[in-house]
């Protein structure tokens, strides 16, 4: 798993990709935690994931929540098939905001 | 005309002829000057040049006047190889002087009167090289005086005839050699489209290499590789039946589908069905093509590999013990429908720094001076070279063996897939404390617990986040194998997975490992139209009734995998192991999900 993370138009982009997993999992929720704690509405990027497990999806929940809690825009965008099918089972495609695409997600919290 | 200037007038007759001929590489048109020559020579008022179309004595075989001379041009007329005074000239190969057309009763009027010329009197010889029959050559009306060719004239055209002959000859040979020679640019095309399809030659220091030695000038044999995404590569080594041509293209086809469709599924056994499905649609009947395709974890040093009907592959252990492994399936080509059935079709197999060869039969059956070269001096001349780079190995082979005689009587094709150095660098890492899975994959195919189950593959791990992974390929390759779709693949992964975490998370939880290993085997078995996958550990006993899904409604994180797990697979079940490892003890759960 790899993580990269760049700021554009005051919004944070997390670039996630690889396999997220147990063994991973816990590097994915200290930075999206840490992204969050700057204040600024958080992206996480996720069109370079091919696999993640219920540890990873419990990372972006805990991160959504916190965000919420923060009263923060945080949302998930260019989904490929494999961790949309996993939201989907997880009944959490409805709960978090998902955007087709980086540049979507981007306009979107600019409004 | 005396003798000098006669022999001086062959002479220049086969020389102009030739000299024609190399200049317009057209054998029409040396025909027509030759003729005309000979014409002026004779001062005839015409004159045309009858050839065979094919053997003399065969059925249907014409003569067609190649080119013709004077007021009328009969070119392109076809008559019976026994019709006329030419089919007789032909036939008997002597020359004749037909003073009177009239009266001679195998002269044929038809042709004066669709041309509207007038025979009066013939000279005619044949063309012939020793006993090759050629065709003949016809003077028409002598011009001037009487109009009759004279028997010196006969004598003339007689030995102009013989020069005509040899000089028709060579230009057929030559323009045959030159047929030849573009035939042998096209192959040569050919054959450099098909060095195309090859992979270019990787880094010296590459764990997968190739080599492929056409015996020809194209080959029937091909390897490919590449690199996934995920650092893994797929690699795959096919023998098509026959040589040639047919085989040569069949392969450029095989070629392009593997690269194709095996970046998409790289999966072996359903990429070779995929494959195989689309080769039978258009097949060329009678031929087929045997063909191993496999997948290289660099990072777990394992090979997933199916085989369609190719020599057994060889696992060249560090220790220099040699494993082999029989064929899965059928060649591809010969049945519609192969590796989607019930069957598991691959073989998952750890190298542990060993090494993989795939090769043709024409490394084994090459020879070295007079003797084969066999599996066993495969398999030295591998130990002799196993401190060469891969690719320096498999090279140093062919080479031997194209120097070991002085004509490869059949392709040689080698690939390898070595593990050598990607396992020094896992082992390094272990020891620097990333506690790397010690893996233990037993793969293959045996049959299973319970009747008619066939396990597919079975994987023991240390219990910890780092051996999930590993878990995650050996069961996907498992799982696909059984001819499932990928989405429903990633969701069996998905609930695997999960499995093995409960199992880390909460079965061990607080528990010292024993000897730094506590173990986790996963088995993947398939059934009448059922999988069954068992995740067995020795932790202590844990209540069943306790362990439930989360209530979807609360957000919250955590207790996911649970539910994931009753969502995808269609039966879940705690049992007590009862397979006599270690007194039974630790649990076993079965996930069942029907193949329907």
């Amino acid at each position: 798993m790899e993580i990269v993370i760049s700021e554009k138009d005051g919004v944070n982009v997390l670039a996630l990709e690889g396999e997220v997993d147990l063994q991973t999992s816990p590097k994915l929720r200290d930075e999206l935690l840490e992204c969050i704690s700057n204040k600024k509405p958080l992206v996480v990027e996720m069109s370079g994931v091919g696999y993640i497990d219920s540890s990873g999806v419990a990372s972006l929940v805990e991160a959504f929540q916190t965000a919420r809690s923060k009263n923060l825009e945080f949302s998930l965008a260019a989904l490929g098939d494999a961790p949309m099918r996993v939201l989907k089972l997880a009944r959490l495609d409805g709960v978090f905001i998902i955007h087709e695409t980086l540049e979507d997600a981007l306009s979107s919290n600019g409004k | 005309m005396s003798a000098h200037n006669e022999n001086t007038g062959q002479l220049d007759l086969l020389a102009d002829m030739g000299r024609n001929f190399a200049d317009s590489g057209d054998i029409g048109s040396v025909f027509k000057t030759g003729l005309e020559r000979i014409a002026l020579t004779l001062e005839a008022e015409g004159g045309a040049l009858f050839l065979l179309d094919g053997p003399l004595n065969d059925e249907g075989t014409k003569l067609v006047c190649n080119a013709s001379f004077g007021p009328v041009d009969i070119a392109g007329l076809t008559i019976d190889a026994d019709d006329g005074i030419v089919g007789r000239a032909v036939n008997s190969n002597c020359a004749e002087i037909v003073r009177d057309v009239t009266k001679d009763p195998n002269f044929n009027i038809e042709i004066d009167k669709e041309s509207g010329f007038t025979t009066r009197s013939i000279l005619c010889a044949p063309l012939a090289v020793k006993d090759e029959k050629i065709g003949a050559i016809e003077m028409v009306n002598k011009k001037g005086g009487d109009n009759l060719f004279t028997v010196e004239d006969l004598k003339l055209l007689e030995t102009l005839a013989a020069s005509a002959s040899l000089a028709i000859l060579n230009a057929r040979m030559a323009a045959e050699l030159v047929e030849k020679e573009k035939m042998r640019r096209e192959l040569e095309l050919a054959a450099e489209i098909q060095k195309s399809l090859l992979p270019a030659d990787g880094e010296p220091d590459s764990p997968v290499a190739g080599v492929n030695l056409p015996a020809r000038v194209v080959s029937g044999d091909f390897f490919d590789f590449f690199v996934l995404d995920d650092g893994r590569t797929c690699f795959t080594l096919a023998d098509v039946s026959g040589k040639g041509m047919n085989a040569a293209l069949l392969m450029a086809k095989t070629a392009s589908l593997f690269r194709c469709l095996g970046k998409e599924t790289p999966y072996p056994g359903i990429l070779i069905a995929k494959i195989n499905a689309e080769i039978n649609e258009t097949a060329t009947r009678g031929m087929f093509v045997t063909m191993l395709v496999g997948v290289y974890d660099p990072e777990t040093g394992t090979v997933r590999f199916a085989n369609a009907g190719h020599e057994p592959p060889l696992l060249h252990h560090p220790d220099g013990s040699v494993d082999d492994f029989e064929a899965s399936m059928p060649p591809v080509g010969v049945l519609p429908d192969i590796g989607m059935g019930k069957t598991p079709v691959e073989t998952t197999i750890n190298l542990e720094g060993g090494a993989f060869y795939i090769f043709t039969d024409g490394v084994t059956e090459g020879y070295i001076g007079e003797e084969e070269l066999g599996a066993e001096g495969f398999n030295n001349l591998i130990k002799k070279g196993k401190e060469l780079l891969p690719a320096e190995r498999i090279n140093g082979v062919a080479t031997h063996l194209k120097e070991g005689s002085e004509l490869l009587r059949d392709d040689v094709t080698i690939l390898v897939v070595d593990d050598g150095a990607a396992f020094k660098e896992r082992t390094a890492n272990k020891v620097q404390g990333k506690n790397r899975a010690e893996t233990d994959v037993i793969y293959g195919h045996r049959h299973g617990h319970g009747p008619g189950n066939e396990e597919i593959a079975k994987i023991s791990v240390p219990a910890r986040p780092e051996s999930l992974k590993i878990v995650r390929r050996v069961v996907e390759g498992a799982v696909a194998s059984c001819g499932l779709g990928k989405d429903t693949v990633q969701d069996i992964v998905l609930c695997v997975d999960e499995a093995c975490q409960n199992v880390i998370r909460h079965a061990y939880a607080g528990i010292k490992p024993e000897k730094n290993k506590n173990e986790m085997i996963i088995s993947v078995s398939s059934g009448q139209q059922i999988l069954i996958i068992g995740i067995r550990d020795f932790a202590p006993r844990i209540d069943p009734d306790k362990v439930h899904p989360r209530e979807l409604d609360d957000v919250r994180p955590g207790g996911l995998g649970t539910h994931f797990i009753n969502e995808v697979m269609d039966k879940v079940e705690f049992k007590v192991p009862e397979d006599g490892h270690k007194d039974n003890r630790g649990n076993l759960l079965v996930l069942s999900k029907s193949l329907k």
